[in-house]
């Protein structure tokens, strides 16, 4: 067929206005969709560093599309171990794991991950900054030299050893193959793999980077989805790193967008420049939910919210008091009032996640709701009415205001005169030596009862430290928890450990599970983990 | 002149002296920023190690006398939050404020003074009626409603402009009519009180016996003598520039100097507090200035008054 120069002229009009009539994202082979998120917060210190943002907020940014580690945590699932940078890992003894690396593995800067960049992410350099390992000293610190001179974040190098505190170092066997020197015994060391935190970068990218700022505002990982800008307090803008190990990820872009204002993100979901709102609080799903095309995904999260009580205070001292106030609490009317049912009270300070390694005690359950008895303990205990200050911040948990003010409704019906003191941050929370309780959250962070029982109410953990509590069983049961490698003696001292810190002499009271609630667009037909991470890989995405 | 200038300089630095003072006593004694920045959950050794990194351990006039010295130096330090200057991160962040509280400036002057001029010429009438009660409606609704109930009408119903964000004009404009509509109210109720006292003057009343036309007298007499109190609330509008938009910055998400403000106290991230504190309260200090020059010009009393001492 002969083409002349009107037939010609014609075709390339059509094609120019083709051009013009279609969206460009359109007309490119394989075009991916883009999503925009609005969050309360992107990351509370600025930085997408995962040792220093340990966060919830964090979590969201981070995992599973971001940063990834040797070990994977099964986010859409039970939440439990799936190989993710490592193909295979073996205990060599039970102070050592070995592990085999996935090969051809590339980083967002196209370096292929090898040993050595694994050896750097558990470095002196990267974490520790020359802190010596309980129990042990470090290891195979020739394997990974400073080369720079950049200055850690003060509290990177506590946070690092509270997760290994006993790790010497990373042995470098070869290109493909690491192995992990704990100081001690330790039953939970591949838990510790999929928490926050023991992901893997770049060497390369780190010493490169002029500061560790530069370095934290675009680490470079393995992820999904790679860092194209960070605007810190504005917004984040993930894009598709093509090169990822697991396939082409399903979107071009991801981006969170910071939106302090609860009104602001649902009036943003609403008009549809956001495709997902976050950090709903419960009394917004109604909303949401009953308009056409949105709807709302709750899921209950691996944290607890519980109070605290402070023995220093005299009337608290008292473990009668305490066990009539873990009595007088109707957990089950809080979670129908202020969370629309969408979350549950827990068996105790435990969670499904123990299951897995056959640690959840199954018989347990919270202290019940019994304001008979509250009263009785009350007059056991000679209560004569003295005030009980409770220290309370505005809703820095979710509904944590409006469940501060039934609880004490609560206490006061059983004849308690607990007094609410609202506090505008922790630390003055802290300094109020004389409170009798506060409110707290205990998170599970790595599949056994180690967090929270031991991490946060042991002997080191935040609230012995801060001297609201002392129990000398109780601390030795922690040992035990933490390094006996015998399954049923852990089980034993963890059934205990219950006992005492929610009968016998309370340390805190659970109130219920805590829960998100993220709008969104229902086109996108994506489903929330019971989790704050947001998984946008292949397996998630018109899943 | 001089001597009034330098006075005004000396007096200048010591109102900078005690606010610094004040802030930094406020901020620090009541929240540590180790606790505040690190959670709840951080290990004991993270927020040991902060506060030895920050200088937290030191007695607090040991912390006070550090805090004067870089003061004194112009050196703010680094922020214990975002590990940058902190006197970048606020310089940073001005351009988005001025953004849109400079052309809410524009619309407060030039839609709230006419308006009020014209009530006041036209007093007891219905346009006057009018600017008085869009003037008290205007003021009166606290931005944090207006602003969210901008957002209902023109994103959410209308879907004409965006709700939130920072990307192009059309994400400024609800911002910027939200900070300007109080202001052109408060604009308009000033002018036209000033307006009507001027009016009232025997001057006027000359100027109009001498056979001079109605828009020479509003002109040359009335506007520059009313002119005296608009500029004294045009330089408080002028001072709050920088710092006088967080509410609304919060709403739209605008990423300025009032979203900083409130992360940084919140946080207790005394250098950037600092920063901010020394910017905002210089810019008011410049504005005051400027407005004691406008008064000279404006008023030759105070000129002759100024010369005489």
């Amino acid at each position: 067929m002969k083409i002349n120069r009107r037939q010609t002229l014609g075709f390339l009009g059509a094609t120019a206005a083709t051009s013009l009539i279609l969206p460009r994202r359109l007309m490119a082979q394989g075009a991916r969709r883009s999503v925009t998120i609005a969050v309360q917060k992107i990351s509370n210190n600025n930085t997408l560093d995962n040792w220093h943002e340990q966060s919830n907020v964090g979590e969201r940014i981070f995992y599973p599309n971001f940063w990834e580690g040797l070990i994977g945590r099964d986010w859409m699932g039970n939440q439990g171990p799936v190989p993710e940078l490592a193909t295979e890992w073996k205990r060599i003894d039970d102070k050592t794991i070995e592990f085999k690396l996935r090969q051809g593995v590339k980083f967002h800067n196209g370096d292929e991950m090898t040993a050595e960049d694994v050896a750097f992410s558990f470095s002196d350099e990267r974490l520790f900054a020359g802190t010596e390992p309980v129990g042990g000293t470090t290891l195979y610190a020739e394997n990974f030299k400073p080369n720079t001179d950049k200055e850690l974040p003060a509290s990177i190098p506590g946070t690092a050893r509270r997760l290994w505190p006993a790790l010497r170092g990373v042995e470098v066997v070869d290109r493909y193959t690491v192995r992990f020197h704990n100081a001690t015994p330790d039953v939970t060391l591949e838990g510790r793999f999929f928490a926050a935190g023991p992901q893997i970068t770049s060497k390369r990218a780190w010493d490169e980077a002029k500061s560790y700022a530069e370095w934290a505002r675009q680490p470079v990982t393995t992820g999904a989805y790679m860092v194209e800008e960070y605007k810190p307090d504005v917004s984040l803008t993930l894009v598709a790193h093509d090169e990822y190990w697991g396939g082409r990820p399903p979107l071009e872009r991801i981006r969170f967008v910071e939106v302090p204002e609860v009104a602001s993100r649902v009036n943003g979901l609403l008009s549809g420049e956001y495709d997902f709102a976050c950090d709903l609080p419960p009394d917004q799903i109604g909303a949401i939910a009953n308009t056409q095309g949105l709807e709302v995904q709750s899921s209950t999260i691996w944290n607890h919210r519980v109070m605290v009580f402070n023995t220093q205070n005299e009337t608290v001292a008292n473990p009668l008091v305490r066990r009539a106030m873990t009595h007088a609490i109707d957990r089950q009317a809080i979670v129908e009032a202020l969370w629309a049912g969408e979350t549950v009270v827990p068996k105790g300070l435990q969670f499904d996640s123990y299951g897995a390694s056959n640690m959840l005690i199954e018989d347990w359950n919270v202290p019940e709701y019994n304001p008979e008895l509250a009263r009785g303990l009350l007059r056991q205990a000679g209560y004569k009415g003295d005030p009980i200050p409770y220290v309370l911040l505005n809703n820095y948990y979710t509904n944590q205001t409006a469940t501060g003010q039934v609880v004490t409704e609560m206490w006061q019906q059983a004849g308690l005169n607990v007094e609410i003191q609202m506090k505008e941050n922790w630390s003055q929370i802290f300094a109020e030596t004389g409170r009798g309780v506060r409110d707290w959250s205990a998170s599970n962070l790595i599949n056994d009862p180690v967090t929270p029982m031991v991490n946060q109410f042991g002997p080191n953990g935040q609230a012995q430290q801060n001297r609201e509590y002392a129990n000398q069983e109780l601390n030795q049961l922690s040992v035990v928890l933490e390094t006996s490698t015998d399954h049923e003696t852990r089980r034993k001292a963890f059934r205990r450990m219950l006992e005492i810190a929610e009968r016998e002499d309370p340390l805190y009271t659970l109130l219920h599970q805590n829960a998100v609630f993220t709008g969104m667009k229902s086109e996108l037909n994506w489903k929330a983990a019971p989790a704050f991470a947001m998984d946008f890989r292949g397996d998630n995405w018109n899943a | 002149m001089l001597r009034h200038i330098l006075s005004r300089l000396v007096r200048s630095f010591l109102t900078l002296m005690l606010v610094m003072t004040f802030a930094f006593l406020v901020l620090r004694l009541s929240g540590d920023p180790a606790l505040i920045l690190l959670g709840p959950d951080a290990p004991q050794d993270a927020i040991n190690a902060f506060r030895e990194r920050w200088g937290l351990n030191d007695p607090i006039w040991k912390q006070y006398l550090a805090y004067l010295v870089q003061l004194l130096t112009l050196e703010f330090g680094v922020s214990m939050r975002d590990q940058v200057p902190a006197l970048d991160l606020v310089l940073s962040r001005i351009p988005a404020t001025l953004a849109i509280t400079l052309p809410a400036l524009l619309l407060k002057v030039g839609l709230g003074i006419p308006a009020g001029v014209y009530a006041a010429l036209h007093r007891q009438s219905i346009a006057d009626r009018g600017v008085i009660t869009l003037s008290i409606l205007g003021f009166t609704v606290p931005s944090f409603v207006l602003g969210l109930l901008l957002v209902l009408v023109f994103a959410v119903q209308l879907g004409w402009l965006p709700s939130g964000g920072q990307e192009g004009v059309e994400h400024a404009l609800l911002p910027i009519l939200t900070l300007s509509v109080g202001g052109i109210g408060i604009m308009a109720r000033f002018a036209r009180s000033a307006m009507i006292e001027v009016l009232g003057q025997p001057y006027i009343r000359t100027a109009m016996a001498k056979g001079l036309s109605w828009r020479s007298v509003v002109w040359k007499h009335a506007l520059p003598n009313a002119a005296v109190p608009i500029v004294t609330l045009l330089g408080f509008m002028i001072g709050s520039l920088i710092a006088g938009a967080a509410v609304v910055e919060s709403i739209f998400s605008w990423p300025g100097v009032g979203r900083l403000i409130v992360t940084a106290v919140a946080n207790r991230d005394l250098a950037v507090v600092q920063a901010l504190l020394l910017v905002i309260a210089s810019s008011m200090i410049v504005a005051n200035f400027l407005v004691d020059l406008a008064y000279g010009l404006l008023d030759p009393r105070l000129r002759s008054r100024r010369a005489a001492h």
